[in-house]
């Protein structure tokens, strides 16, 4: 599982959110954006706290730090930008990260739980969650509708 | 790639100026295309506004008579979930019947074409929106003209707006 010299060896972005490392495949993963502006306009998607503005385009930024640690995000923050896919299209997405990523290449376990984990790789003796961040974002959104629906039905 | 710069480039080429107007509601700002609204009034000269009895649709609370048509005044803190503070002007669409109240205009600007939303956005921005534009390193959400009331909530005003008529017909006919 920790070995780096094998067939099924992937590259992976490390990056910290609030307190804990995870990994995105690399494959998603345009860059690392600095501590740009956020801008704000009145919505009511859940997860979404805002845009930045990246080479000319403007990128959703996804505040993923408090559904998967439980905190709220820090202020000063870099943005990872990945890929969101929406069936065969895709645009660009931001995720809220500090400043320390690293690329590192490693085998990763599959897992299925929670929905929006799709696996598992071993780096410097610390076991890291691999994040799927089309089902980490949907999976936010169900739970949303799923709240409001209870609320409904109360 | 080469292919797909140049397609960015014509894209880019193929955008058309729009002259819009940058409004406030609530320490926000909102551009709208400036077609689109017919007149800017101050609320106080709106005296001949009519209150209307519905819960429905909290965010409109008055009419408005221009040209034999009944407007719908629009707050527009309600309407995008702000803050409510109290506006001072009121802007008059054209090709619908709705007046928006909002704070104040912060002047005309040109701006070089629509940013589609992102499909990041799945809430009723969709309908509030035509786009994002970007300005003088703002993100500046666009109001769509069509997105302050639905063809729904119209048909409610407007009974709402009959009903009224009917019982102030009645009570003229008793006096």
């Amino acid at each position: 599982m920790s070995g780096t010299d094998t067939e099924n060896a992937k590259s992976y972005v490390l990056v910290q959110i609030g307190d804990r490392r995870f990994a995105l495949p690399a494959s998603e993963v345009s860059e690392l954006a600095p501590p740009v502006r956020l801008h704000h306009f009145p919505h009511n998607s859940p997860l979404v706290s805002g845009i930045i503005v990246r080479r000319g385009r403007l990128v959703p930024v996804y505040d993923v730090c408090p559904l998967l640690t439980g905190k709220n995000s820090p202020t000063h923050q870099f943005y990872l930008v990945a890929r969101r896919h929406f069936g065969s299209a895709s645009e660009p997405a931001a995720i809220p990260v500090n400043g320390d990523s690293e690329l590192v290449t490693a085998d990763a376990v599959q897992v299925t739980s929670p929905s929006y984990v799709s696996g598992r790789l071993m780096h410097g003796g610390e076991s890291i969650e691999v994040l799927d961040l089309d089902r980490l974002v949907a999976f936010e959104y169900r739970e949303k509708n799923r709240v409001e629906h209870a609320e409904l039905n109360s | 790639m080469k292919i797909a710069a140049q397609d960015a480039v014509k894209a880019r080429k193929a955008r058309k100026p729009e002259a819009v107007i940058l409004f406030n509601v609530s320490n926000q700002l909102f551009a709208i295309a400036a077609d689109s609204v017919q007149e800017i009034r101050s609320t106080d000269s709106l005296g001949a506004a009519l209150e209307i009895e519905q819960q429905e649709i909290p965010k409109v609370r008055h009419t408005i008579e221009r040209g034999h048509r009944t407007y719908y005044v629009v707050n527009a803190c309600a309407h995008f979930g702000l803050r409510v503070v109290r506006p001072t002007l009121v802007l008059m669409l054209r090709q619908i019947r709705v007046a928006v109240l909002v704070d104040k205009i912060e002047r005309m600007a040109e701006i070089s074409g629509l940013h589609a939303l992102p499909r990041a956005f799945v809430g009723a921005e969709r309908q509030w929106y035509r786009g994002l534009a970007y300005l003088e390193d703002q993100v500046i959400p666009v109001v769509s003209p069509l997105g302050f009331l639905t063809s729904q909530e119209f048909e409610r005003l407007d009974g709402a707006t009959a009903e009224a008529s009917r019982h102030d017909l009645e009570r003229a006919v008793q006096i």
